[in-house]
């Protein structure tokens, strides 16, 4: 009979029990969802690195003798490495715009334990000597190869065919990005190709019987820092440049935080949605308890017990605990395997796909049974309390009192009778208003964070391009000697109006203990196309005496201007020294972290001559700058001296394309907030509504309109959402200045500032969101009968 | 006799609940007078309350016609009907119905803002003697002041007619004099229309008019030549 009662009670308020069960649900999803696609992602990561034995260590040098390679395994603590030739390439083709690039890897056919193998997805073995490679399957689709393909690169100034032969993945390039400021793989640019070792020798003649790059795996017990101390020295002769440990390898790097967020998120996600739900219960639990008094001691003299009764109101709680565990729990089962795709689309790791998991779903299933059976049980825990014969007698009135607010005198003047009314409703259910107003904050919160975020990302991007990069194209030199021929031919383009030539050179800056592996950029005092601002966006000279720093680098190095840095190179003339240079300097960044110099200054610290990596050019005809960089890259094609050309407006629209599907996460967290904003409102406006109906069905009589009647309910809740929203602002400032320092890497900084545009944004679409959950009460208010409601006693 | 305030004509209400019609009312006709006192009888389940609900503007009848003058009742919307209880109904309920967090001042002052030639509160507090208890809350007032509040809240509005289901049904008998006193001294010094329900056949001793219903039809009318002064009335 009670489960009838149950039902019943369920279905008259059904629009606060579907709110919560929605909120409960999209926890679950999350939960369920998140906890699987985090699980196979590490399972894909972990049986991938396994089987392709990935490196621990990465060296990157200038060249060495290959058969010194297997000397180098004796080396304490290393277990295997593998020697490789690495050379980046561009492939020629005509009918593409933009450039492609392929990185060439070597791989050792010879060597049947080979460190970062590749895992051959299609296709046959490589042959050796023969111009024949595997692609990364990434770069395969992208660009709708077929296998026995023949593509053109640009390799030692000639133009080789390579066949295609296969395709595969490998661990090393799981997220690959072909420079530092970029944040997104894009395959259809750049991809790798993995080729047999005599192959690159031919391609390359100078490398005959080199390498250039070392990656090893470790003994189980083996320390990095410590196999690293013992690599340097016999290393050195080669031209060391780095070594660095799996940690910092970018695709690693990435592919472990994204999992790690997916973690964090599958946790505190579910939790922050389950405990606004179990409010949001008890809540309403406590207000039918005290509505359902005298239902409570009828019962209780009929003979029930206290268990039976607790039980019965424990029944509506578990309802909804099991109802929205099973389906949050299913529907996020159902959407782990798309989201894995999705994930997958980032992410070049083999799919270890685990699709039913009866764990997530039982453990979503008893989380959020829990988390009712909490919430309920101090829901209902006062119908134990009550005796029968006291549950039949009304409740204690209501004692009205005027509030502090009103002591304020004028402000007390300004109310009306209404306003009046809602101020002091504010303090009647304290723990319910304290309950709205924190969730009003976070709803706001979290819709200012999230547009804030999406401001800044697109600043970012803005200011990298707009500001601070405003070449039209860049020219990469193959090599050093390209320098004077370069220039001198761009020069004489019709189509160039500006050169300027700019130099990247890795160096490793110190500063006591402090050490940081950073492009040093040296460009020239009067460069108009590479600005290097200050924090209020001015131009700040490069000094030809002392470094500009990032600030992150800054910080990293524990360095303020004025202080003195060690530098080292592989680009100084003697390469085992180090100079000393002062910081000039410290400039804010947003993507990658730079060191920049004055170019001749950065000549004579290096003991160099004339240096530039590329050039820099801006191309006249404003209205077609895209013809006057495809005629310039047309020119440079086939050309020995050139490595690329790459266009400005490309890159801006690929980061603003990839933006874009980030941008679709950044919606969803919008989404988020008005979800919570509106549900905290919608039912706390039902529960308002039910449990006044006697007074607001006596307005109804006295002759006001539903409207005028429900301006006290929506006085009340403006008044504190409004002082919510203000509250939300330090909070939404707070949480980004801890978002910016945990998301920020040495590729990207985030800015710890909101923007202005999100605040002004989050308090509207927090607004719309109550209005539109009030506008749901309202018609509860219009549909009141005034004929029943009044029919009872109290 | 005076100008007619209200008049229904074969006023019929219909509940339907399943399988099962109940009629509540089965065809009603009947006048209310302007500046009368009328004492409605009848057995429980009558349509009493129904009947008052619908001339009130609270509800709507599923048959037959109501005219206030010439504005018919049962053909207007929701936006009327409240126009119409706001200006002209003043509603008075055995259960007090006061805003709990109020005082008693503010309560009354809650329909004066909304009316159109509204009375004087604190003169009207005077007269139901409930002077210094302006800025109590109703928590704070016993059932007869707090019915006395109603009232006063009712009369505010200054409406051409005061509807009253069971007014003294909670009261004790000296208490439910004052408020019945306060009812036929509106009538009378105003010159409005009074509306009683009730089951207390004395009661009726004080009125113009008696109508009885019964069954959801009214069963008679009777008139009283000589309404007795409510200090009179005994039960
Ligand atoms: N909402 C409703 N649904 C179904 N029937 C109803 C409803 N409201 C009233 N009734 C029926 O209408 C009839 C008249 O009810 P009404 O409340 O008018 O009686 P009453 O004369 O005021 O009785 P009492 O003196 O007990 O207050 C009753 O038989 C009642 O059962
Ligand atoms: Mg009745």
């Amino acid at each position: 009979m009670l489960w009838k009662k149950m039902i019943r009670d369920i279905l008259s308020n059904k629009g606060s029990y579907v709110a919560c069960l929605v909120i409960v649900i999209i926890g679950l999803i999350v939960f369920t969802a998140f906890s699987i696609v985090s699980d196979s992602l590490n399972l894909s990561k972990d049986t991938f690195y396994r089987e392709q034995n990935f490196a621990q260590g990465f060296v990157e040098l200038v060249s060495m003798p290959e058969h010194n390679v297997e000397r180098l395994s004796r080396v304490e603590g290393i277990k295997e490495i593998s020697g490789r030739v690495v050379r980046e390439v561009r492939v020629n083709a005509p009918e593409r715009e933009e450039s492609i690039y392929l990185r060439l890897v070597s791989l050792d056919l010879s060597d049947s334990s080979r460190v970062n193998d590749v895992r051959l997805l299609e296709g046959e073995e490589l042959k050796d000597r023969e111009l024949n490679a595997w692609v990364d399957n990434q770069f395969f689709h992208a660009n709708e190869l077929e296998m026995g393909q023949e593509i053109e690169v640009v390799a030692g100034g000639r133009a080789r065919e390579i066949t295609i032969t296969g395709m595969g993945m490998s661990p090393e390039f799981t997220y690959p990005l072909r420079t530092q400021t970029e944040l997104f793989p894009n395959p259809e640019q750049f991809g790798i190709a993995f080729l047999p070792l005599d192959t690159m020798a031919a391609l390359f003649p100078d490398v005959q019987g080199r390498v250039n790059d070392l990656v090893f795996t470790l003994e189980p017990d083996a320390d990095f820092d410590r196999v690293k101390d013992r690599l340097e020295p016999e290393l050195e002769q080669y031209g060391l440049k780095t070594i660095y440990s799996r940690d910092d390898q970018v695709s690693h790097l990435m592919l472990t935080e994204e999992i790690t967020m997916l973690e964090t998120l599958s946790t505190s996600f579910p939790l922050l949605f389950l405990s606004i739900a179990g409010v949001i219960l008890y809540i309403m639990l406590k207000r039918m308890v005290e509505q359902q008094r005298g239902q409570i001691g009828i019962l209780k003299a009929l003979g029930y017990s206290d268990k039976e009764i607790v039980f019965h109101y424990l029944s509506y709680a578990l309802t909804v605990g099991a109802v929205g565990g099973l389906l949050g729990g299913f529907l996020g089962i159902l959407s782990a395997t798309p989201l894995t795709e999705l994930m997958l689309e980032f992410f070049n790791v083999p799919e270890v796909y685990e699709g039913f998991s009866l764990y997530y779903l039982m453990s979503g299933l008893l989380l959020s049974l829990t988390v009712f059976l909490i919430s309920g049980y101090h829901g209902c825990k006062q119908a134990l309390r009550l005796k029968p014969a006291e549950a039949m007698r009304p409740p204690a009135p209501v004692l009205g009192t005027k509030n502090i607010l009103e002591k304020i005198g004028f402000f007390s003047e300004m109310l009306t009778i209404q306003g009046k009314m809602a101020v002091r409703n504010l303090t009647r259910n304290k723990g319910r208003s304290a309950f709205m107003f924190l969730g009003i904050m976070l709803s706001c919160a979290v819709v200012a964070l999230t547009w804030s975020f999406n401001d800044l990302v697109d600043k970012m991007i803005f200011y990298q391009y707009e500001e601070v990069e405003v070449y039209d194209a860049r020219v990469t030199l193959s090599g050093p000697d390209a320098r004077d021929p370069v220039e001198r031919e761009l020069e004489g383009h019709t189509e160039v109006a500006r050169v300027e030539p700019i130099a990247e050179v890795p160096v490793t800056l110190s500063h006591h203990w402090q050490e940081e592996d950073v492009s040093l950029i040296g460009i020239t005092r009067e460069s108009s196309l590479y600005n290097i601002l200050d924090s209020e966006g001015r131009r700040v000279i490069p000094s030809d005496k002392g470094l500009i720093l990032s600030e992150r680098l800054a910080d990293k190095l524990n360095v303020s201007v004025g202080s003195t840095l060690e530098l080292e190179s592989p680009f100084l003339r003697d390469e085992d020294s180090s100079q000393r240079v002062s910081v000039y300097e410290i400039i804010p960044q947003y993507l990658g972290m730079n060191a920049y110099m004055e170019l001749s200054g950065l000549e004579e610290l290096l003991g160099q001559g004339k240096l530039a990596t590329s050039f820099l050019v801006n191309v006249n005809n404003n209205e077609n700058k895209e013809g006057g960089i495809s005629l310039l890259r047309d020119r440079y094609r086939e050309s020995e001296l050139v490595a690329g050309v790459d266009g400005r407006e490309e890159r801006i629209g690929q980061a603003a394309e990839l933006m874009e599907t980030f941008g679709v996460a950044l919606y969803i967290y919008v989404l988020v907030g008005v979800i919570i904003g509106f549900s905290i409102i919608y039912s706390s406006s039902f529960i308002i509504v039910s449990e006044r109906s006697r007074e607001l069905a006596s307005m109804r009589v006295l002759g006001m309109t539903s409207r005028e009647v429900f301006s006290v309910i929506t006085f009340e809740q403006w008044f504190l959402s409004f002082f919510a929203m203000l509250a939300a602002l330090p909070l939404a400032q707070l949480m980004q200045q801890g978002l910016a320092s945990e998301l920020s890497t040495d590729m990207y900084i985030l800015p710890g500032e909101l923007s202005s545009e999100s605040l002004f944004a989050a308090a509207v679409i927090t607004s719309l969101s109550i209005w539109i959950a009030q506008r749901f009460a309202l018609k509860k208010v219009r549909d009141l009968s005034l004929v029943e409601v009044l029919k009872f006693e109290e | 006799m005076s100008t007619e305030l209200i008049a229904a004509k074969n006023l019929k209400k219909r509940y339907q609940m399943g399988e099962v019609t109940v009629y509540a009312l089965k065809g009603v006709d009947f006048t209310l007078y302007d500046g009368e006192l009328v004492v409605m009888l009848g057995p429980s389940g009558s349509g009493k309350s129904t009947l008052l609900n619908i001339i009130g503007g609270m509800d709507q009848a599923t048959e037959g016609e109501l005219y206030f003058g010439d504005k018919g009742l049962h053909e207007v919307g929701d936006r009327e009907l409240t126009l119409y209880r706001r200006n002209e109904v003043g509603f008075i309920f055995q259960f007090y119905n006061l805003m709990p967090n109020l005082t008693a001042f503010e309560n009354i002052n809650l329909s004066v803002q909304i009316a159109q030639d509204p009375l004087e509160i604190d003169g009207l507090l005077e007269q139901v003697g409930l002077g210094d208890r302006r800025d109590h809350f109703p928590s704070q007032l016993s059932g007869g002041e707090q019915q006395r509040v109603a009232i006063a809240r009712a009369l505010a509005k200054n409406p051409r007619m005061l509807l009253c289901d069971e007014p003294t049904g909670a009261l004790d008998l000296p208490t439910g004099i004052q408020v019945l006193k306060l009812l036929r001294d509106f009538c009378e010094n105003y010159h409005k229309t009074v509306v009683i329900i009730t089951h207390n056949t004395a009661i009726a001793e004080m009125a113009d008019r008696v109508v009885y219903l019964k069954d959801g039809m009214v069963d008679r009318i009777e008139k009283n030549a000589h309404p007795l002064p409510p200090e009179k009335v005994t039960w």
